[in-house]
């Protein structure tokens, strides 16, 4: 005599209005393959993202003209850009992984600098600072190193405009003379030895302390003020020049 | 825990997670000074990694809690499912922004870590009341093993038993 096991619950259940989705394990299965489909699509977006964004150019590219060109005949000493004798100075905290500082540099600073620095209204110092990781500390020390030489700001916006994906050891010796070859009157050479001098060592520790004082917690910041007197932070609202124009002009006013 | 309270401890979770997921967002776009003890929060909110196709991952974080609240809210098997889905991939999405806090920026964002462990509790209550409201909709109320009732056979056997 055959024996019959009863049908298990779910079987039962499942008559002619039942739906599909009555089964448990049926119902996990999709809502995990999901989220895991949902997450690891946000997560490639987000990298390729992060890549792409720090990916402005490659090590093995020339530098673009912008960076040879806007600075042109604008006077730099130290890690100054303009005429010392500008009324208005306006310093800049940045780190050179921040994508953020990378924008201001291509949006911002062309403007300001054509508006202002060249016409010897402003000058600008930048105050370089490494909170993002280890190419952070070695971008600033090539920048630093290039101050050192009167060309600083050439480096800034050379290594801006190759900034690649953070602490992923972008700021190699070879960019850094791919650079500098487009800087007339900067030896490379000298510029790579320097890295690790005192007095790159004391600039970094200045600025440290420059930004500890004026209280910055992000980048980038700015302060501004009538050229030696006292400097105020700058609310920017936007990184076009549009949002420190405004700064700048109440200066000039004052 | 009943579905209720399930549905009342995820809903004030999520809440939770979409108030610091709006102060973060709030900070980013007004250039305001991120509250924070570490300094990790500024390291994290201005890497590359803080935005997705543009859009600030404060405010997909937002947009995730606020998804979260509203299926905690509604009831029934399909929202626990709803719940259950935007909770795994919450889950699975912080535990990767968790690695590269950890080895690509290098910095904690305190705020972050919090909202993670928010993410962490909502989605172990959200399986909770995916179980629940699953098994619930196996056994619906017009199973034949709910309303089974003795045969005439039986009921007459037992009868019988009790007059003997």
């Amino acid at each position: 005599m055959k024996t019959r096991a009863c049908p298990p619950a779910s079987s039962v259940v499942r008559g002619r209005f039942a739906v599909p989705w009555d089964e448990p394990k049926w119902v996990f299965g999709a809502v995990l393959a999901t989220a895991t489909t949902v997450a690891a699509v946000l997560a490639a977006v987000s990298i390729l993202g992060a890549r792409s964004s720090g990916t402005a150019g490659s090590a093995t590219s020339s530098p673009p003209a912008h960076a040879a060109t806007i600075f042109d005949g604008i006077p730099q000493h130290g890690a100054a850009l303009g005429s010392p004798t500008a009324p208005v100075t306006l310093v800049e905290y940045a780190d050179l992984q921040c994508p953020y500082c990378a924008q201001w540099a291509r949006s911002a600073l062309p403007v300001v600098t054509a508006m202002y620095v060249r016409t010897g209204k402003v000058r600008i110092v930048f105050k370089g600072l490494a909170f993002i990781g280890p190419d952070s500390e070695q971008a600033l020390r090539t920048v630093n190193a290039a101050g050192l030489q009167d060309h600083l700001w050439d480096l800034v916006e050379g290594l801006y405009l190759r900034q690649g994906a953070e602490n992923s050891g972008w700021v190699t010796d070879d960019l850094v003379r791919d650079v500098a070859g487009g800087v007339a009157n900067l030896d490379a050479r000298a510029l790579l030895e320097a890295r690790g001098a005192a007095g790159v060592d004391d600039a970094i520790r200045a600025a440290y302390t420059a930004a500890q004082t004026a209280g910055v917690r992000s980048t980038p910041a700015f302060e501004i003020g009538r050229t030696g007197g006292a400097l105020e932070v700058v609310s920017v609202h936007s990184l076009g020049a549009a949002g420190i124009t405004p700064a700048i002009e109440d200066a000039l006013a004052r | 825990m009943t579905e209720r309270a399930l549905r009342l401890a995820s809903g004030t979770l999520a809440a939770a997670g979409a108030a610091i997921m709006a102060y973060l967002l709030a900070v980013r776009l007004t250039g305001a000074t991120i509250a924070c003890s570490n300094g990790g929060c500024e390291s994290v909110q201005h890497s590359a990694y803080s935005e997705i196709l543009g859009v600030p991952a404060a405010a997909l974080g937002l947009a995730g809690f606020v998804a979260l609240l509203a299926a905690a809210c509604m009831r029934g098997a399909r929202a626990s499912w709803a719940q259950a889905m935007l909770a795994l991939t919450a889950l699975l999405f912080s535990g990767y922004l968790l690695v590269v806090q950890i080895a690509v920026i290098g910095a904690i964002c305190q705020w972050c870590v919090a909202a993670d462990g928010l993410t962490t509790a909502i989605a172990a209550l959200s399986l909770l009341r995916f179980r629940a409201a699953t098994r619930q909709s196996t056994t619906p109320a017009s199973s034949p093993i709910r309303n089974a009732r003795p045969s005439p056979g039986q009921g007459g056997i037992r009868a019988r038993a009790r007059r003997t």
